[in-house]
């Protein structure tokens, strides 16, 4: 593949585009995961729209056992985290990690068994058996035990895929990306049993202290890594920019993977676990708002002046995520606090974070993630109008969505503190829930647009899409080994 | 020399890479030891020391409700988590401690609350109340957003299928344990409980009540007055409608789509002349052992405002005749043709209910006999209610199912079934003034009830 001229940088990184986008990247799992996440994805949002017409049209199945709300609840929060997500961030990572690397990944036919693994052994009868009535109730743990097995396999193939590279070519110099997805995937693997088979073991509230943790971990060590390896990775890919400050960047880094573990117990405060641990948690959660204010500030003073985000809809996706980021981990900092805490817990404010969280956040940047890899794939079809689409239909049902639930929280906290009879906290949500609902409609045809935008239009049509002054080269700064190490700006 | 730096600098590098790596796996495992392991050696420890020292297990059909109840997300709308927060104590009751939790693998805390809070369910609704709940839970709670669990029913909510018994004997042990326990139970683990110096922990034990439920049944007495006749009669209706038509059906006559599983069943209110002081305590207190819960949730006002919609369904009051004057009851206004009752028909109906009916009804018809107290649902006062003559000679006929009032058809004659019908009517006291009286059936006549329809 030519590499567009128009960077004075291109001639020096024509090497790195050829062994590694040509040779390295393995492009037919990229497409592989990425095909599968945005069909899971839409199985997911279909199972969470029909939660919600449930909660407005509560008959509206007819009493159909595996229709129902509790059931299609499971559904919905497992397929997004491990089918959209997980697929989505396998993708990005058979595109990034030679490219961070200077390396293939460990096989292609392990590449295989792991798509197999994740979309047929984990997926699939996941989200049979959970509408079948057989799960467990333990939140982003849903799957049942005997899935929750092959998860963990499929961490392990993951591990054995993606982390070999890094160790080949040496932990010096790596790139923030790289020990984000290091750290995603290491601790993934030591969180998930925590929230998953723990609590099988050890009941009630010593089960619960286990299960705060997985519930803050899914989230702070699995899906936050990953997300944040996507948006280090794409803003200099795109700018052509090097990040702000390397040392702000792993400052971020290191503090998030000792602060982030500490949460856990704030999803119990108030409860009979014991309030050292609680306060510990709170504490840590404030602490983790710090850092994050750290990340964003970085990445979005590296974003500054650069004049690409309204041209690229990858980074603009993944400059998008960094402001959810920013404004899901400080409403997070905030809301651990007691005081917040009694009053918007167990509303619908919380639920309202979680989709600031995985629906603004998380999905932005691996959206952002999926078309920056789109549009170096060379024979991959993209439609830049139809992805154009996905993103403003995208933030407007975000916006809609996240606002009617933190205010339908704010109107069911003051309900249940007025002492008044329970069911008028329930009347009193039904009009935000009609919004929540009808924000399925942008939000459905973002992601349809998502899927069409990147199964139509011409085939290379990302490449065009670049051919705007930059280059589809590795940025020096991704790929120190490969390319020169540019200064750092700070 | 310079290189020589540039070798060290990448040693030190290296090495923070290692160290920090180290430090981000013993953050990790610090996370695990300080917000799991060891609060969970505090929690087992609590459990052992403030657990009764006979604690109920679960039942086999229990834990199959429990299963249920984990399969369908129950606990993704109804916690079972009180929390050491004035709002829940109030509202549901003391909060959860660690032993209350100790059979639940996995735990069923939750962190949503679209329901309310169940922790304490055991003995906040009857068993038909929960299985017509579940089975079609708008038909009772018109506007609750629960899903139908129709699937656990063979048809109809009085025939629930195996697992249907299996999930209402769960829920009944919800809060249960810590109940059965007692005050020796509590006082055991208050003495465990280091409460001195921890408010948070203290809370754990001052709770007013137990279970707080606002609709949990209790004894008769302690309901607030009723204010006089509402004159918001729009607002009673919406109320009625709400909360009450679900059983009591839209014209008050017991035929609700709730009605179906309930047993016995909901109170035909077109066919009772309630005292005001009656219907606060059945709208504040419940009817224990039946289906009717209480309602101690809603103001008072919005109590009284239901109460004059009840009123209105009810036979006209305006005719009502004082004790001491018998006479134009003996006319039976809905009765069936019978002879014209003899003079000394309130004597016989005294002396029937003397020997048949004072144990449980009590003496005057107050509801307190010497039996009443081993009766399941309290016998009815007959000074606060009073039954239409046709509808006192159908019980007496038939009996009340799901009930101890049995027919008396074998034992008594229908002369005498008619003689003690009468007597029974005759001593109500209305507690209304003749201005309420008048207001209700202006309200009435204006049709208050036309409003009331079916949805």
């Amino acid at each position: 593949v030519a590499a567009p001229s128009g960077s004075t940088n291109d001639a020096a990184f024509s090497a790195a585009v050829n062994t590694a986008v040509d040779a390295d990247v393995d492009v037919a799992l990229v497409r592989a995961h990425g095909v599968a996440a945005l069909v899971t994805l839409l199985v997911s949002v279909v199972f969470g729209i029909i939660a919600s017409l449930e909660l407005l049209y509560p008959d509206i199945v007819g009493g159909t056992p595996w229709l129902s709300w509790g059931r299609v609840r499971y559904a919905h929060t497992q397929g997004i985290m491990l089918g959209w997500l997980g697929n989505a961030f396998f993708a990005f990572l058979y595109h990034a990690v030679p490219l961070l690397t200077g390396r293939a990944v460990t096989s292609a036919r392990l590449g295989r068994w792991l798509f197999a693994l994740w979309n047929f052994a984990v997926l699939a009868p996941g989200w049979v058996l959970v509408l079948a009535g057989v799960s467990q109730p333990l939140e982003w743990a849903e799957f049942p035990v005997v899935v929750d097995g092959f998860v963990v396999a499929g961490f392990v193939l993951a591990a054995v895929q993606f982390l070999p590279p890094f160790f080949r070519r040496g932990l010096e110099d790596l790139y923030v990306s790289s020990w984000y997805i290091i750290g995603g995937l290491i601790f993934t693997l030591l969180a998930y049993p925590m929230g998953n088979f723990v609590p099988e073991l050890v009941p009630g509230a010593r089960g619960a202290a286990f299960s705060g943790l997985w519930i803050h971990d899914a989230v702070g060590l699995f899906v936050t890594p990953v997300a944040l390896a996507i948006i280090y990775f794409v803003i200099p890919a795109v700018s052509r920019r090097p990040i702000f400050s390397h040392f702000l960047s792993m400052l971020g880094f290191w503090l998030l993977f000792f602060l982030y573990p500490l949460n856990g117990t704030h999803h119990y405060v108030y409860s009979v676990i014991p309030m050292a641990a609680q306060l510990g948690a709170i504490a840590a959660s404030t602490l983790l708002g710090v850092d994050v204010i750290i990340v964003v500030t970085n990445l979005l003073v590296s974003l500054r002046g650069s004049g690409v985000i309204a041209r690229d809809i990858g980074l603009r996706f993944v400059a998008t995520s960094t402001v959810f980021y920013a404004v899901v981990s400080i409403q997070g900092s905030l809301q651990a606090q007691m005081a917040i805490n009694q009053a918007v817990h167990f509303t619908d404010w919380v639920v309202g974070h979680s989709h600031l969280a995985m629906l603004g956040f998380a999905t932005f940047a691996a959206a952002g993630g999926l078309v920056h890899a789109w549009q170096r794939m060379p024979l991959a079809r993209y439609n830049a109008r139809a992805l154009e689409w996905a993103y403003w239909m995208l933030v407007v049902g975000v916006v809609m969505m996240v606002s009617a639930l933190t205010a339908a929280g704010l109107v069911e906290a003051e309900s249940w503190a007025s002492g008044a009879p329970w069911l008028d906290s329930v009347r009193a949500a039904r009009p935000f829930w009609l919004v929540r609902t009808f924000s399925a409609i942008p939000i459905g045809a973002g992601f349809v647009a998502l899927l069409v935008g990147l199964t139509t239009g011409p085939r290379g049509g990302g490449l065009e899409a670049l051919a705007h002054g930059h280059s589809l080269a590795v940025a020096p700064e991704i790929a120190p080994r490969v390319a020169p190490v540019p200064s750092v700006a700070s | 020399v310079r290189e020589g730096v540039t070798d060290a600098s990448a040693r030190v590098l290296r090495m923070s890479y290692v160290v920090a790596s180290v430090a981000g796996v013993a953050f990790f495992v610090m996370s695990v030891v300080l917000l799991g392991i060891w609060p969970g050696r505090v929690l087992e420890e609590q459990t052992r020391v403030m657990m009764p020292e006979h604690p109920l297990i679960l039942s086999v059909s229990e834990e199959r409700g429990r299963e249920i109840y984990s399969r369908e997300g129950c606990a993704y709308c109804h916690t079972q988590q009180i929390r050491h927060v004035h709002a829940d104590v109030i509202r549901f009751g003391a909060p959860t401690l660690a032993w209350e939790t100790r059979l639940d693998y996995p735990h069923l805390w939750g962190t949503r609350r679209i329901g309310p809070d169940l922790a304490r369910e055991a003995g906040t609704h009857s068993d038909d109340w929960h299985f017509a709940h579940l089975y079609a839970p708008r038909a009772v709670v018109p506007d609750s957003v629960m899903p139908a669990y129709a699937a656990l029913f063979d048809g109809s909510p009085d025939r629930p299928t195996q697992a249907g018994r299996d999930l209402v004997a769960y829920l009944e042990t919800l809060g249960r344990a810590r109940e059965v326990a007692g005050p020796e139970g509590e006082a055991r683990a208050r003495a465990a409980c280091n409460c001195v110096d921890d408010a948070m922990a203290a809370m754990g034990f001052a709770a007013p009540a137990l279970n707080a439920s606002p609709s949990r049944t209790r004894p008769r007495g302690g309901a607030p007055p009723l204010p006089a006749a509402a004159a918001e009669t729009v607002r009673g209706t919406q109320l009625y409608i709400a909360n009450c038509a679900g059983c009591h059906g839209a014209r008050g006559q017991g035929d609700g789509p709730g009605a179906v599983g309930l047993h016995p069943k909901p109170a035909n209110l077109a066919e009772h002349t309630y005292a005001r002081a009656r219907l606060a305590d059945v709208l504040w207190n419940g009817m224990a052992g039946t289906s009717m819960q209480a309602w101690r949730d809603h103001p008072v006002a919005d109590l009284a405002a239901i109460a004059d919609v009840v009123d209105s369904f009810g036979p006209s009051r305006a005719v009502f005749p004082p004790a001491s004057a018998p006479a134009p009851d003996l006319a039976p206004d809905r009765a069936p043709a019978l002879a014209t009752p003899p003079a000394n028909l309130l004597d016989v109906g005294a002396r029937i209910y003397a020997a048949n009916c004072v144990q449980c009804h009590g003496l005057g018809g107050d509801g307190r006999g010497t039996a009443a107290g081993e009766l399941r649902i309290a016998p009815t006062d007959f000074r606060a209610q009073r039954l239409s003559l046709a509808s006192s000679l159908a019980v007496l006929r038939d009996g009340i199912e799901g009930t101890q009032m049995a027919p008396w058809t074998g034992r008594v004659t229908d002369e005498e079934r008619l003689a003690v019908a009468h007597y029974v009517r005759s001593l109500f006291q209305d507690d209304r003034s003749a201005v309420a009286v008048a207001a209700i059936a202006a309200a009435a006549s204006a049709g208050v009830t036309a409003g009331v329809r079916p949805r």
